[in-house]
């Protein structure tokens, strides 16, 4: 194969979002595993990290991504009380709240965030949470123009 | 050769997986990226990583450029990652220090039309794993002792036959039961389906075996009232219920059968509007020459009416929505067995399910023996009322006959749902397991791992898992005992070293930490002044709830440090374009 692409850079053609998602490894990363094993298609533009849980997450990770340039994050985590490690999930719904005022105050469009809950067989979902997630945040356009 | 310190010198395998990943990604162009990476000193593409010609592969290519850390970008870490740990270790690189990209399932199966972006995410992705593989660090294998003697709790029909099954093979068994006998629910009933014997007959001679054992110690009518420690040793507090001594052992691994409860079906049916509406459970408890008189008025019963499903299979119920796959078979068995000392039996049903071994032949039994069996429609349940002479009447639409029917029996019996015990949640709190949509405790895998928790070193067995039979059961029972000898005979067990660190330094003793744990990992070390907070690596499994709740940040949270998660961050987002893209930089 010998493609080499033109299709990101220019200006004027159309934008990409750039979409960090944080997912949990036991529930969400395995969803999104059995979304490409069903060949369900959604779009490319999120990159999963994966972590042993949501309850790693401090909003430092969020807030950092969007400090270095990320138009969107998504988090993905187990529903709550299905968490694999008991409520790792809850104290990440927890720390939300206080994450999205901190954003908005700082003038960040809270819509460019996403926390969802995605089991492992919910392969369907996980895809959805991405699509909806890069079509809101190419609504809002890059976050350059946000930070105060 | 993979000591941390040394500079990072990684080698990257690009995966092919014959068509599935190359068929959308440009994979040869990955490689050629990855090669320019920093710290990057090898990178290729091959067809099959997994395959022997694969994992031969990057031991030579180990070997020959002295790599000490290695990235694959193949499929899912959750297929194939202990594949390419172990490869690493065979080459004496610390499985810690291996990385996997995630191509197929996550990038090749899901792009399958984009060619050119799927290429473009496949390449951030190794350049994200990459930067990661450079932070990551060697650490160190671990094992833990394990104490050659398991608790029991719970001394039914699975409690007992792991018990038997532990001790038969060496080793001690401390018994716990809440009840002052032996037995559990299978004691208690008379018809027990498939074979022609009572519970009490079947479970006697188990009974008796475990109480002779001289390697099992039973506590009964006592209750775990302290569970401390990790796997292969635990503390444990077992508190007599009457006396309320309280004796302490060290255990090294835990079963949990703590089976279920019938479920008492108040607002449904009639139940408790008259005493000639009882459960099925209630029915098996009677001694069988009471069976058949009317507890009204002590008449002989002559019209009987089974009713299944009651609090079972109710979408949306919480708690009920569960099949509870013992009932079928038990109904069809009591009113087999009944069905010659009356003159008409009815089994009014949503769906019949005798699906055991040798079920389905007595649900024919019971058809042969004119047991009347009559289909109600899923939404439109029998309506049972009771007259204000203690009569009983029935209507419900037979959903095979497509008519209206009555019936004033003598005797209605509820086939009820099993439902977890009232102290569900105090036992899944006491052993850190979760619990399902039904009420019961969650295995680790519900395929492939059913007996084992999220718990090491606790197993769970029986109908404290979900909703069975008593064969099922004991099944469980055998399988979980095997479970608890491995790990016992083994003597040892590795344990992640994937966990927390508290830099004591940094610690301002706040015990946010302590609070935040759902294992009660951490614990103030309180020969320090001041007492600072102190990781039991046994016992914690690695979430990080820890270091992201430490406000000094004060915590590490090994092979998932902040450094190590946000430098992929960072390979992401602040890459200078390539120059031939022409953008702006």
């Amino acid at each position: 194969m010998t493609t080499e692409p033109t299709e990101t850079t220019n200006e004027n053609e159309e934008w990409e979002p750039r979409i960090v998602a944080y997912c949990c490894n036991w529930c969400s990363y395995a969803g999104a595993d059995l979304a490409g094993t069903s060949r369900i298609q959604y779009p490319t533009n999120a990159r999963i990290l994966r972590v042993n849980c949501t309850g790693r997450l401090s909003p430092e990770f969020i807030l950092a991504a969007l400090d270095m340039g990320a138009d969107g994050v998504l988090v993905s985590g187990c529903h709550p009380g299905d968490c694999h490690y008991t409520s790792g999930n809850l104290k990440a719904r927890a720390r939300w709240a206080m994450m999205e005022t901190a954003i908005e105050q700082a003038g960040v469009d809270p819509r460019r965030v996403r926390l969802q809950w995605a089991s492992a067989s919910e392969a369907q979902l996980f895809a959805d949470g991405v699509r909806e997630i890069t079509e809101q945040v190419k609504e809002l356009g890059p976050i350059r123009s946000e930070w105060k | 050769m993979s000591d941390t310190k040394e500079e990072p010198r990684i080698g990257v395998f690009v995966c092919h997986c014959g068509h599935n990943i190359a068929g959308v990604v440009d994979v040869v162009s990955v490689a050629e990226m990855a090669r320019d990476l920093p710290n990057v000193v090898f990178s290729t593409d091959e067809m099959f990583m997994c395959s022997d010609a694969g994992q031969v592969l990057i031991k030579e290519k180990v070997k020959e450029h002295n790599l000490n850390r290695v990235v694959v970008a193949s499929c899912s870490p959750r297929m194939h990652e202990p594949t390419f740990r172990r490869v690493v270790e065979e080459v004496d690189v610390n499985r810690y220090l291996f990385d996997q990209v995630n191509l197929r399932e996550h990038v090749s199966w899901c792009h399958t039309r984009e060619p050119v972006k799927a290429t473009e995410k496949a390449k951030d992705l190794v350049r994200m794993s990459v930067a990661r593989a450079a932070k990551l660090e060697n650490l160190p294998i671990k094992t833990v002792n394990v104490l050659p003697k398991t608790m029991v709790v719970g001394g039914g029909i699975a409690g007992l036959r792991s018990s038997l099954d532990i001790a038969e093979r060496g080793f001690d068994v401390v018994l716990v039961e809440k009840d002052t006998q032996l037995g559990g629910n299978v004691a208690k009933w008379t018809h027990l389906f498939p074979s022609d014997e009572s519970g009490a007959q079947v479970i006697g001679p188990l009974i008796a075996a475990v109480r002779k054992h001289k390697r099992i110690k039973i506590h009964l009518n006592s209750k775990v009232s302290d569970f401390d420690g990790y796997i292969g040793n635990f503390e444990v507090t077992i508190k007599n219920l009457s006396s309320e001594k309280e004796t302490k052992v060290n255990i090294g691994t835990v079963i949990v059968s703590t089976g279920f409860e019938a479920f008492k079906p108040v607002g449904y049916y009639s139940y408790t509007k008259s005493p000639n509406i009882i459960t099925l459970a209630e029915l098996q408890e009677m001694p069988p020459a009471q069976m058949l008189i009317r507890p009204s008025d002590g008449k002989p019963v002559k019209k009987m009416v089974f009713i299944g499903c009651v609090g079972s299979r109710e979408p949306g119920k919480i708690g009920h929505e569960h099949c509870s796959r013992h009932c079928c078979s038990a109904t069809a068995k009591a009113a087999a067995d009944l069905r010659d000392d009356v003159d008409e039996s009815l089994v009014l049903y949503q769906d019949i399910r005798t699906y055991g071994k040798g079920h389905e032949e007595f649900h024919r039994l019971a058809r042969q023996k004119h047991v009347i069996y009559s289909k109600f429609p899923t939404d439109a349940h029998p309506n049972v009322e009771v007259a204000a002479d203690g009569d009983i009447r029935i209507r419900w639409f037979d959903v095979l006959a497509g008519s209206e029917l009555e019936f004033h029996p003598d005797l209605v019996v509820l086939a009820s749902a099993m439902i977890p015990p009232d102290d569900m949640a105090e036992t899944a709190k006491m052993f850190s397991l979760t619990r399902s949509g039904d009420g019961f405790f969650n295995p680790e895998h519900i395929k492939l791992a059913p007996l084992t928790t999220h718990t090491a070193g606790v197993m769970i067995a029986g109908a404290a898992q979900a909703a069975k039979n008593a064969s099922e059961a004991v099944i469980d029972a055998s399988g979980a005992a095997a479970k608890a000898v491995g790990l016992m005979a083994q003597g040892e067990v590795e344990i992640e070293s994937t966990v927390s660190h508290v830099i004591s330094d940094l610690c301002s003793s706040c015990h946010t930490c302590v609070t935040a744990c759902p294992y009660g990992a951490i614990i103030m070390d309180e020969e320090q002044t001041p007492p600072v907070a102190f990781v039991q690596e046994a016992k914690c499994k690695g979430c990080g709830t820890c270091a992201a709740a430490c406000p000094s940040s004060a915590i590490v949270m090994y092979h998932s440090t902040d450094e190590q998660i946000l430098t992929m961050v960072e390979a992401y987002l602040c890459t200078t374009p390539e120059p031939e893209g022409g953008g702006s930089a």
